[in-house]
């Protein structure tokens, strides 16, 4: 009855998902995961990152593939900029403050691109590698999936190396695991912090364009990322990067595999995924204690 | 400062929830009364406020144990739903789906937190939007003929005031309706209001607190964390699940996407913050400040008004970082300090943000 | 204190006072300007803000300037709700326009009904008809005297649709659709019609709108379409589902004859996108209609916005305006059952052609249906109209 081909497209696609999510999850996980700032605009940072993407393509017919360096470090910029003008000031106040802190900014960025860009769909038109798909017997694997895919599994490699093995991402645990006394022992605090949420920022970039390539940016297009996102960063487990993955991993293909099984399965992706997550808290919780 | 003294002070949170009575009791007519016909529009612009109030505030009071919800959405939606099940279902009062929306809200906190009992900061917050979001699921899935799929269910007024031609004028019959909603959502507030002050005034307060803090050393202090979290957990769940039910008589429908909206999740937490966590007063004053501030920028600017709303919550947790009732409150009191009338304001300050019960 | 407060309410009272002596009439417009449905609304302001301009151009109405206060429903219910209620009570109006979500409209039926104001409604399209145990729109105001309903209703929708699809000459139809009150009730009634019409359905299955918590994965729902190899495939979505459905269909690898969408809108710029090469769409207005109406207005939207009338809410909010102008200049007067009278016989204009009010399944007054609704299909960059064939500007082809 079940088709195997079908299964086996599914797998491949739930395999190749799973490198979205964890490209729009490492620069949370940095956030969150490492040095611990809750940051409920991230993904206005998607969305931003996306509507750059496609004013460079409109104004100066700048590939995604190009501008993805330009994009990732503008958004690391306006990373730095919102870090040194209003988050380095509740870094010392409880985690909520961030949180709202971060949501009116949010509020701010996303109003500012319904100003200027309008509420509807735009379009980066001229790329002929978005629908491309190669065919391997009867099961198709998508260019763009794949790209995203690399891309993730290069940042996911990248970060954990920089964290494990740079001055900066040393600086970055100690930071996370004791400020004072990272303080105590000659970092600079502020500047750790500034270069981890500008990383951070850059990274969501990096989604934000791959974002602009696969859909149409909206204002409204960071909400459903960000809220996976989170959910997977938890999951994986504060501070491990290489968590992220294996996540993405477990959750796309099982958002795959039920979408494609079951009748009108693609409506209950977002209920497999939040039920993974959170059957894996608290079966967790209960293991450990 | 110390509990000795504080029985001794006037009951500001009794007094102010007297005041909130009085004030409730009154707004209606006075509204009429100076603004004839506008009253029903200001009415209505309250009622949306007195719903945040509601909202923030049960919110707030599960946010006192520690446990940062993101599940709020799951009792507003829990509650719609039971309110239109209950109507589309049984033959019964229209008006008990109210109570039963807010005890199925509890009895969802109930399994909800039994399951999260052990889970802290962030992962309990993800788990709980983990939960909304799985719930949403199921409204949305249930059979069409029981819960109205993607369709949703209609849901019908709680008051339908008749016109009587030639005695009144069409707003007045608006104004009538406008009226008893107020009363009902006023009502709700009133109610939480109780509750969140019989918490503040009882021993609970401080295991809240303590639990809080740490749970770890609370539990070792000779409190309980388990039963204490899970009765918070249902008290915040409970308003929240009745609110779902008056609201969705109100705007007439439930729809998975509406009643289980994030939108809802964020705005019961981005209330309180901005009012001034862990108090009674906090996250009213956030509820009527959030309100009134989006609808004056609205009725000021005709584009980008959320802009302006964005910078406010950005200014005012950078300016006031114990939120507005905390921030405020902490002010009067180092400047009444040196005043004799100074411990008429103090209450039990001990812990961090807020201040004032 | 209390001098403050005195002086406050002067204010109020002269304010008030100056809106009542304001000569000319005042229509109170609905429509979602912020959050996810912001594209419809800004569609629907531009609509109105072209025709504003032209009405008082013209003359205005009753010999005064015609006045229009827009106010955002964020589409959201209860806020919808206070904003309705703003305009009866505060700014006066005793017209309505405008309108978008089925959830807001829901919301305002109440008071919709206690104020009894003209409601001249573009959105709101759930009639409920064929739907089991729920009131839609139209079951719930449509025999009302004072509701006139602009929009097409879902199943007008659906009737254009599937007479489009069996005209294709195609044997079967894979149907996708999103599953909110807007794709979801629709798409069983649509699998009846293009059933009855003798062709076969293999599969009917709900995705995800990326406008309501989808992340635009639709490779499981279009694989399985693929497998089905349907002539055709029917999708109904919102627009910013249109370039993650199209360009995954091609990456799957699925060549249907014909790629058929049903979206209220479709993005800005797609038509140069190379997936969108032989996609077919529903609409209810193109620029490049070929009547001096559509010509003049796509001209005139131009000049005042800089760009292309691309939503077709534009044209029927430009439509909305014109209507209650007409009306009202023709009955003399802002008397409500003369305005009423004028509204159900009149003919208006519109940039889709000239319409007028009629009964529809239980509703009284409703404007456009079937008829609106064209089917264009890229064509190298161009939206080129394929159905219906007399109003075609070139061939339907096959994507094969």
């Amino acid at each position: 009855m079940i088709d195997p081909t079908l299964v086996l497209q599914a797998l491949v696609s739930g395999v190749l998902a799973a490198g979205l999510y964890a490209l729009v999850s490492v620069g949370l996980a940095l956030a969150i995961g490492v040095i611990g700032i809750v940051n409920f605009a991230h993904g206005e940072f998607f969305m931003v990152g996306a509507f750059f993407a496609y004013q460079l393509f409109v104004s100066f017919g700048i590939d995604p593939v190009v501008s993805l360096f330009l994009v990732a470090p503008a958004l690391g910029l306006i990373g730095a900029l919102i870090y040194a003008s209003t988050i380095r000031f509740v870094l010392k106040a409880p985690e909520l403050n961030q949180m709202l802190l971060t949501f009116g900014l949010g509020i701010i960025l996303q109003n500012l691109a319904l100003l200027v860009w309008g509420g509807d769909p735009r379009t980066i038109s001229g790329i002929a590698y978005r629908s491309i798909g190669f065919q391997i017997g009867p099961i198709s694997v998508g260019l763009v999936p794949l790209a995203s895919f690399v891309i993730s599994l290069a940042l996911v490699l990248g970060l954990y190396w920089m964290l494990a093995r740079t001055a900066t991402g040393r600086a970055m645990r100690a930071v996370a695991q004791n400020r004072i006394g990272a303080a105590l022992v000659g970092l600079e605090v502020d500047r750790v912090y500034l270069v981890a949420f500008a990383l951070s920022a850059l990274l969501a970039g990096i989604g934000g364009v791959m974002i602009a390539v696969i859909q149409s940016p909206t204002p409204t297009i960071g909400l459903a990322f960000t809220l996976k996102a989170f959910a997977i960063v938890v999951v994986a487990g504060l501070g491990n990067i290489r968590g992220v993955l294996f996540a993405s991993l477990f959750v796309a293909i099982a958002e795959s595999m039920v979408a494609t099984l079951v009748p009108n399965g693609d409506t209950l992706r977002n209920a497999v995924f939040f039920a993974i997550i959170f059957v894996v808290l608290v079966w967790r919780s209960r293991r450990v204690a | 400062m110390n509990p000795a003294a504080k029985r001794r002070t006037v009951p500001w949170d009794v007094l102010g929830l007297l005041l909130l009575i009085a004030v409730a009791l009154f707004t209606p007519e006075l509204l009429r009364a100076l603004f004839d016909r506008a009253s029903v529009s200001y009415l209505s612009i309250a009622i949306n406020a007195l719903s945040l109030a509601v909202l923030a505030l049960s919110w707030d009071m599960l946010a006192r144990t520690g446990q940062l919800s993101l599940a709020h959405a799951a009792f507003y939606g829990a509650g719609a739903y039971t309110t239109a099940l209950m109507l589309r279902h049984l033959e019964l009062p229209m008006w008990l789906g109210i109570p039963a929306g807010g005890v199925v809200a509890v009895l969802f906190a109930l399994l909800l937190g039994s399951l999260t009992l052990r889970l802290r900061a962030i992962y309990f917050a993800i788990a709980t939007l983990a939960f909304a979001e799985v719930l949403k699921s199921v409204a949305h899935h249930a059979p069409t003929s029981f819960a109205g799929g993607n369709a949703g269910m209609n849901v019908a007024p709680l008051f339908r005031p008749t016109f009587v031609a030639g005695e009144m004028e069409r707003w007045e019959v608006a104004f009538l309706r406008n009226e008893s909603y107020f009363y009902v959502y006023a009502g709700l507030l009133v109610l939480t209001v109780l509750v969140s002050i019989a918490l503040q005034r009882s021993r609970l307060r401080h295991a809240f607190t303590a639990i809080r803090t740490n749970e770890d050393v609370a539990g070792v202090m000779g409190v309980r964390p388990a039963r204490v979290k899970l009765l918070a957990f249902m008290l915040s769940a409970a308003g929240v699940g009745m609110l779902g039910a008056v609201e969705a008589h109100r705007i007439g429908s439930v729809l998975p996407d509406q009643s289980f909206a994030v939108a809802t999740t964020v705005l019961a937490l981005v209330t309180p913050i901005f009012g001034g966590l862990y108090t009674t007063l906090g996250p009213i004053v956030g509820a009527l400040g959030l309100s009134s501030i989006q609808e004056l920028l609205r009725r000021t600017f005709d584009d980008g008004y959320l802009i302006g709303y964005g910078v406010v919550l950005v200014l005012t947790i950078l300016f006031m970082p114990r939120g507005v009732v905390g921030t405020l409150g902490n002010a009067w009191r180092k400047r009444g300090a040196g005043k004799p009338r100074a411990k008429r304001t103090s209450d039990d300050a001990t812990e961090k943000p807020g201040g004032e019960a | 204190m209390h001098r403050t407060v005195r002086t406050l309410f002067t204010l109020l009272a002269l304010i008030a006072l100056g809106a009542a002596a304001a000569q000319g009439v005042t229509i109170g417009v609905l429509t979602p300007l912020t959050g996810g449905a912001a594209g419809t609304g800004q569609a629907q302001r531009a609509g109105f803000e072209l025709a504003l301009e032209e009405i008082n151009a013209a003359g205005g109405v009753l010999g005064a300037p015609l006045a229009i206060v827009i106010e955002d429903t964020q589409a959201n219910p209860a806020v919808g709700l206070a904003a309705f209620e703003k305009l009866m009570t505060e700014d006066g109006v005793e017209f309505i326009a405008g309108g978008f979500s089925s959830g807001v409209t829901l919301a305002l039926v109440e008071s919709f009904r206690t104020f009894q104001p003209i409601v001249m409604w573009i959105g709101g399209a759930v009639s409920g008809i064929g739907i089991d145990g729920f009131d839609g729109i139209e079951e719930l105001i449509g025999q009302e005297d004072w509701f006139f309903h602009v929009h097409p209703w879902d199943y007008h929708n659906v009737e254009a649709a599937t007479a489009f699809v069996a005209d294709t000459g195609s044997q079967s139809v894979a149907l996708l659709h999103e599953d909110s009150a807007f794709g979801g009730p629709g798409s069983a009634g649509a699998q009846a019609l293009i059933e009855g019409a003798g062709l076969t359905v293999p599969l009917r299955e709900a995705f995800t709108s990326t406008l309501l918590g989808g992340t635009g994965d639709f490779r499981a729902a279009i694989a399985k379409a693929a497998a089905t190899d349907a002539d055709l495939l029917y999708w109904i979505g919102y627009d910013s589902d249109v370039v993650p459905l199209t360009s995954q269909v091609r990456e799957l690898n699925y060549n249907p004859q014909y790629i058929f969408g049903a979206p209220p809108g479709w993005p800005t710029e797609f038509a140069a996108a190379p997936e969108a090469q032989c996609v077919t769409g529903l609409i209810g207005f193109l620029p490049n209609l070929p009547t001096p109406e559509a010509a003049a207005f796509t001209t005139a939207y131009q000049a005042k916005f800089g760009a292309e009338p691309d939503n077709y809410f534009s044209a029927l909010a430009y439509a909305n305006l014109w209507a209650y102008a007409d009306a009202i200049n023709a009955a003399g007067t802002t008397d409500q059952g003369a305005v009423i009278a004028e509204l159900e016989a009149g003919t208006f204009r519109s940039p889709i052609g000239d319409w007028s009010f009629e009964p529809s399944v239980v509703g009284k007054h409703q404007g456009f249906t079937t008829d609106l609704w064209l089917v264009f299909q890229y064509q190298d960059g161009v939206r080129e109209i394929v159905w219906p064939i007399e109003k075609a500007t070139a061939p339907l082809v096959s994507c094969r």
